[in-house]
């Protein structure tokens, strides 16, 4: 039932997942985790899902995982190795966590049935997939809500990066002087904030 | 020795990712295995060679834009300084720095070399069965330029960790800011393309040079595109004005500042191939690949004689090669703010503006003529801003300056 291939990849798969769990230093754990994002694109390579696959590589195993390493090294370069554990309890509640999605997983696994044309996927090549994702009838209004969610997460991020710019362009009872006046021009600004005068 | 295990499950799949690309091409490939097998060989050779040569042209052409000699001595003109390079690298001594992460200071250089050189097999360099009966492409994906944003993402890593790796100050500053200014454009990157893939209506490189035999070259319809995707590949290439990673006035070397002997020359070896890399792609995607400007085929005689496959894009590949050393000939290095800002403040919103405009003379329907038309207004736009703003004032503080941001 279980072919090489797909015991290889799943050797590689929950062996990567293991590694990002469990090894003690940092950056090693992002690699493990590039593994794992590489052996997911293999996986889905095999399952005909060209498209995604590619995506999987450069959204994930390329930008995130970037981004991870970035703030790793920069904020704790000298000591990647992490210490004692700082959430004692989190193991039992992942157990719990993981029994949910293996217990959804198997359920899903017995109602599985194969697609009735695998023929219209077409490889998983964008031209295929681009109509399904943008149909309205399918998944064009969740596609939106994602955006939509995604781009408040940004302004939240921004938000909380920079207070004290936001802040500066709103009234705020902390700052009532401020109220309606414009932000000074970048270069009227001293260094750091907005200037307090 | 958890970190071992772990490495080696890493290792394990980093040796099985250039079978799951393979397994990806022999899906689409129409060629028998053996002949994949061997135009792959044929291109990673070919790119070896073409990288050893381009130290040398490279070391040359920048001498004689210096007035210098450059490197003559071995054999007639220099032709085999690079031998002489190769052999002294080798056997050089191979340090390996006392508090450096040994796998991983081993295995950055590896990762540079094998993703560096997964992108090339892409390139078409003729018509279907143009290779002695067989067709002149390692790989024809669907999913074509995809799969080279993917591999060159990945090969990113290679510099990264190499910086991380060595346990030293100025190599980490050199990999984060290498990290830094990747994640700025590859942003404007792959928006600059979008464009284009719109236009052509697929990402597979031999169709897009197909539309462009039936339309006319890129270039015409996707200026901006095109100038930014210039632009943007030096800098993910890492080249002159954009070398930040590897300032030596500032950092030794930058990433690689620790490495010594082949390791070293494995990074050099990375960085060429980039480069050749997309002094293949630039023209594939905008210039008409390996076809020759369509005017020409109308001439009765030349039409004829100058219609072999290899040659345009050889000549195309050796024009932006030049291109890139005289560049770094020419310009100096841009500062770190200056970097940031040209990225996210000019060629992102640029690149996102005229993808919308694009994006609306596909979704419309109108003539591809309007393109290029915007594409001839937004050249007079540049040229005229350049004009004005051809003298800044000397005095004008940094747009970036102390605003709290962190200074790599």
């Amino acid at each position: 039932m279980i072919g090489f291939w797909e015991a290889l990849a799943l050797l590689l798969l929950v062996g990567s997942a293991l590694a990002v769990v469990r090894l003690q230093n940092a950056v090693h754990a992002a690699l493990a985790l590039i593994a794992n994002f590489l052996v997911v694109a293999g996986v889905y390579v095999a399952l005909e899902a060209r498209f995604v696959a590619m995506i999987q590589v450069i959204v994930y195993a390329g930008a995130i995982v970037v981004l991870f390493l970035f703030v790793i090294m920069l904020l704790s370069a000298a000591s990647a190795n992490v210490g004692p554990d700082l959430l004692p309890r989190l193991p039992w509640v992942a157990a719990l966590g993981a029994l949910g999605l293996a217990s959804l997983l198997t359920f899903a696994a017995l109602q599985f049935s194969p697609p009735a044309s695998p023929g219209s996927l077409a490889g998983g090549l964008p031209q295929a997939l681009g109509p399904l994702l943008y149909d309205p009838e399918r998944w064009l209004f969740a596609l939106l809500a994602v955006g939509f969610l995604l781009l408040v997460a940004t302004v939240a991020a921004v938000v909380l990066v920079e207070p004290e710019r936001i802040l500066a362009a709103t009234t705020h009872p902390a700052h009532p002087q401020r109220a309606g006046q414009p932000e000074p021009p970048l270069s009227e600004r001293k260094e750091g904030r907005a200037v307090v005068k | 020795m958890k970190g071992m295990q772990g490495l080696g499950v890493l290792l394990g799949v980093l040796a099985l990712s250039p079978a799951l690309a393979a397994e990806t091409a022999v899906a689409e490939a129409t060629d028998p295995l053996w002949m994949v097998g061997l135009k792959a060989f044929l291109v990673i050779f070919g790119l070896l060679t073409a990288f050893a040569y381009m130290t040398l042209v490279e070391r040359r052409l920048l001498a004689r834009i210096q007035i210098r000699q450059g490197p003559n001595r071995v054999g007639p003109t220099g032709l085999l300084q690079p031998l002489a390079d190769a052999i002294k690298s080798i056997f050089k001594e191979d340090l390996v720095v006392a508090k450096a992460d040994r796998v991983v200071f081993v295995l950055a250089p590896m990762i540079s070399v094998t993703f560096a050189v997964l992108t090339f097999g892409l390139i078409p360099f003729g018509p279907k069965d143009a290779f002695f009966g067989y067709d002149p492409w390692v790989i024809d994906l669907d999913v074509g330029l995809l799969y080279v944003f993917a591999v060159s993402e990945i090969a990113i890593y290679g510099i990264f960790l190499a910086g991380w790796a060595s346990n030293s100050k100025y190599s980490l500053l050199g990999s984060l800011r290498s990290s830094a200014s990747m994640i700025s454009y590859e942003l404007a990157l792959g928006i600059s393309l979008l464009a284009p893939v719109l236009l052509v209506g697929s990402l597979n490189l031999r169709q897009i040079v197909e539309w462009q035999h039936q339309n006319g070259w890129l270039i015409l319809y996707m200026l901006p595109a095109f100038a930014i995707f210039l632009l943007t590949s030096m800098a993910e290439a890492a080249r002159t004005p954009f070398d930040l990673p590897e300032a030596e006035q500032e950092l030794v070397g930058g990433y690689n500042t620790e490495y010594s002997s082949i390791k070293w020359a494995l990074f050099q070896m990375a960085e060429y191939i980039h480069l050749i890399t997309a002094s293949a792609l630039i023209p594939t995607l905008f210039l008409g690949g390996w076809r020759m400007p369509g005017f020409m085929e109308q001439i009765p005689v030349i039409g004829g004689i100058f219609s072999l496959p290899y040659l345009w894009m050889f000549v195309k590949i050796a024009f932006f090669l030049f291109f890139f050393i005289w560049v770094r000939g020419t310009l100096f290095r841009l500062r770190y703010d200056q970097l940031m800002v040209f990225s996210w403040g000019r060629l992102f919103p640029l690149a996102l503006v005229w993808f919308l405009l694009s994006a609306g003379v596909v979704a419309f329907g109108l003539p591809l003529s309007l393109l290029a038309w915007l594409s001839l207004a937004s050249l007079v736009g540049f040229l005229v801003y350049a004009a004005v703003t051809a003298r800044p004032d000397p005095k004008a503080p940094s747009r970036l300056g102390n605003r709290g941001g962190v200074r790599v």
